[in-house]
């Protein structure tokens, strides 16, 4: 019974334990976060016991700045600051530029020279040499900018050359297709007008009315007499009857041909393949047959 | 001693009157001929011994000596060995008439660690030093005196928190050049920055190009990464410790894990596709094929 009770006590335990928070659910039991030591008042005592505040500014050069602010460009986010190498330099570029601005400011006020004289000369950091180097590096970028940036132009220019040298190409084939083409019509009679090397050659015309299309074809004379004799166009109708007029006209008569003597009866002769007998005589030669 | 005070005398009083003029310009350039005002007692009296462990790699040997030109009031001395006790440079301090040290550790051939200390009483703080580029790289292209004295920039969040609050006031003391010190300059050509980033202090050194503010990067740069801030000198209890801080043994540590990983569970993957994969995929009734004929087709496949 006593046995009981004490377990039971402890499931109540871890329950309690469970609904706080304290544990979570499954076997796995996490890792101790490690305590880190930040004694903060200790820290602020340290200060207080080490620190040089008595002097003035001008012992101890210190400012605390924010960046300062940028000219045309947009503030960026801290969080894009991290990853970027080019914003955080900046970032520290123009916290550096504030401190300058503010300092030099102070130390105006203070009557403190800041700037050396020109012909001031001292121990550098850096030595002449070492910034003979530098100076050659960076004349080397530049050159070298210059070049692929010429290099570039060039490659651009040339690609533009060959688009236009195409075009014009295309250009002068068009132009030649055309003129060919009104060469062509003109001789053809489609168009009255060429232009051709900056001349205009214009049709003479031939009749002294001006040529219409339509009379440009000009039938064979065999249509055209057929035309004549038999018409063409207009009604047919009663147009073959004798009037007074074509029964006194003699102008086809000819006193030669007249009666068959004429080459006009030959032509009559000479038409058919053998004439036929007459009626009488087709009669006998059945007869003989028989 | 007395010519001394009178001199003092004459700076303090100097100084008062032209306070009371409000906004006198002086001419940023001062002529050559004029003898630039020196003192020759100076009130900050700082000295930094700068100075390492053996077996460090050429490039924080560099960077030492950066440091060391560009703080007049530092001094070296030869490298320590490495099975020296680190309270052994608080005496060599003494011995050099130090109250501040830079002591760079290299271990591994690769990683570098630096203390920063107030040497008699504390604090004292170690870093692990990053991304170290020196002076001698072509890239940075300003320059500046040896030995002038440089602004020391902040940044805000340096206001923040009594770490920062306390590193900020140990840089102040370690990186500025005292005023009036004798191997220094009377001119402010450039500028320390100091920024945290990403919990993180970045150093950076810029010259005065122009009063209008335009800057080019001089060097040292480096990155100090805060492990611990201790109450004395080389040791004593911790005040502060880095959360963010991840030692370059254990991140190069997960590097080969992850890789290792890759392999391991490539392996479980394949194993456990074999656990997964059912025996049978579909239950067929055999009695469905009894009146199946068997046909031409059937043998051509």
């Amino acid at each position: 019974m006593n046995m009981f009770d004490e377990s039971n006590s402890e499931d109540e335990d871890i329950q309690e334990a469970l609904a706080v928070g304290k544990i979570k659910p499954g076997l796995i039991i996490e890792e101790q976060k490690k305590n880190f030591i930040n004694n903060k008042a200790g820290l602020k005592d340290k200060i207080k016991e080490f620190s040089l505040d008595k002097f003035k500014w001008i012992e101890r050069f210190d400012l605390a700045n924010e960046p300062a602010p940028l000219v045309g460009f947009n503030d960026q986010e801290n969080s894009q600051l991290e990853n970027d190498d080019f914003n955080r330099e900046l970032k520290f570029y123009r916290q550096a530029q504030a401190t300058v601005l503010e300092g030099l400011a102070i130390l105006r006020k203070l009557s403190i020279p800041t700037r050396r004289p020109d012909d001031y000369f001292a121990e550098m950091a850096k030595s002449d040499e070492h910034m003979k180097k530098v100076r050659a590096k960076l004349l080397e970028k530049k050159i070298s900018m210059e070049k692929s940036e010429k290099a570039k132009k060039l490659r651009e220019m040339r690609k533009y050359g060959k688009k236009v040298q195409k075009e014009n190409m295309l250009k002068r084939q068009k132009e030649k297709k055309e003129m060919l083409d009104s060469v062509k019509k003109f001789r053809k009679g489609q168009i009255d007008r060429l232009d051709l090397f900056d001349e205009t050659i214009e049709r003479q015309p031939k009749n002294s009315e001006p040529a219409k299309g339509k009379q440009q074809f000009k039938p064979n004379k065999r249509r055209e007499y057929k035309n004549k004799r038999f018409g063409f166009g207009g009604q047919k109708k009663r147009s073959k009857y004798n009037t007074a007029d074509s029964a006194a006209d003699m102008g086809d008569f000819s006193a030669k041909r007249a009666h068959g003597k004429g080459p006009g009866k030959r032509n009559i002769k000479h038409k058919g393949q053998g004439t036929r007998p007459g009626k009488s005589k087709r009669k006998n030669l059945k007869n003989r047959n028989k | 001693m007395a010519k001394r005070k009178q001199i003092t005398d004459n700076s303090s009083s100097g100084l008062k009157p032209k306070k009371q003029k409000k906004d006198v310009i002086l001419q940023p350039v001062v002529q050559s001929d004029a003898p630039v005002e020196r003192q020759t007692k100076w009130k900050n009296k700082q000295r930094v011994l700068v100075f390492s462990s053996r077996g460090i790699s050429f490039r924080t040997r560099h960077l030492m000596n950066d440091l060391r030109t560009m703080m007049p009031h530092s001094k070296a001395e030869p490298k320590m060995d490495r099975k020296d006790k680190l309270f052994i440079i608080n005496e060599i301090c003494e011995m050099k008439n130090c109250n501040k040290c830079l002591y760079f550790e290299g271990k591994k051939k690769q990683d570098v660690y630096l203390w920063a200390s107030n040497v008699p009483k504390g604090p004292s703080a170690k870093f692990l030093v990053e991304n170290i580029h020196t002076m001698s790289e072509l890239k940075l292209t300003g320059n500046c005196l040896k030995g002038s004295r440089p602004l020391l920039s902040f940044d805000k969040a340096f206001n923040s928190e009594p770490h920062w609050m306390l590193l900020k006031e140990l840089f102040v003391q370690i990186f500025g050049t005292p005023n009036h010190h004798p191997k220094s300059q009377p001119f402010i050509d450039h500028v320390f920055s100091f920024s945290i980033q990403d919990n993180r202090i970045w150093f950076r050194n810029y010259q005065i190009l122009a009063e209008d503010g335009s800057l080019a990067e001089i060097g040292p740069r480096f990155v100090l990464n805060p492990i611990r801030i201790f109450a004395s000198s080389f040791g004593g209890a911790t005040l502060y410790q880095n959360p963010y801080y991840v030692s370059p043994n254990e991140f190069r540590r997960t590097l080969r894990q992850q890789k290792a990983d890759k392999y391991n569970q490539r392996q479980e993957a394949k194993v456990s596709q074999e656990l997964r994969r059912p025996e049978i995929t579909y239950n067929m009734d055999p009695t469905d094929e009894v009146f199946n004929t068997i046909t031409e087709s059937d043998f051509k496949k």
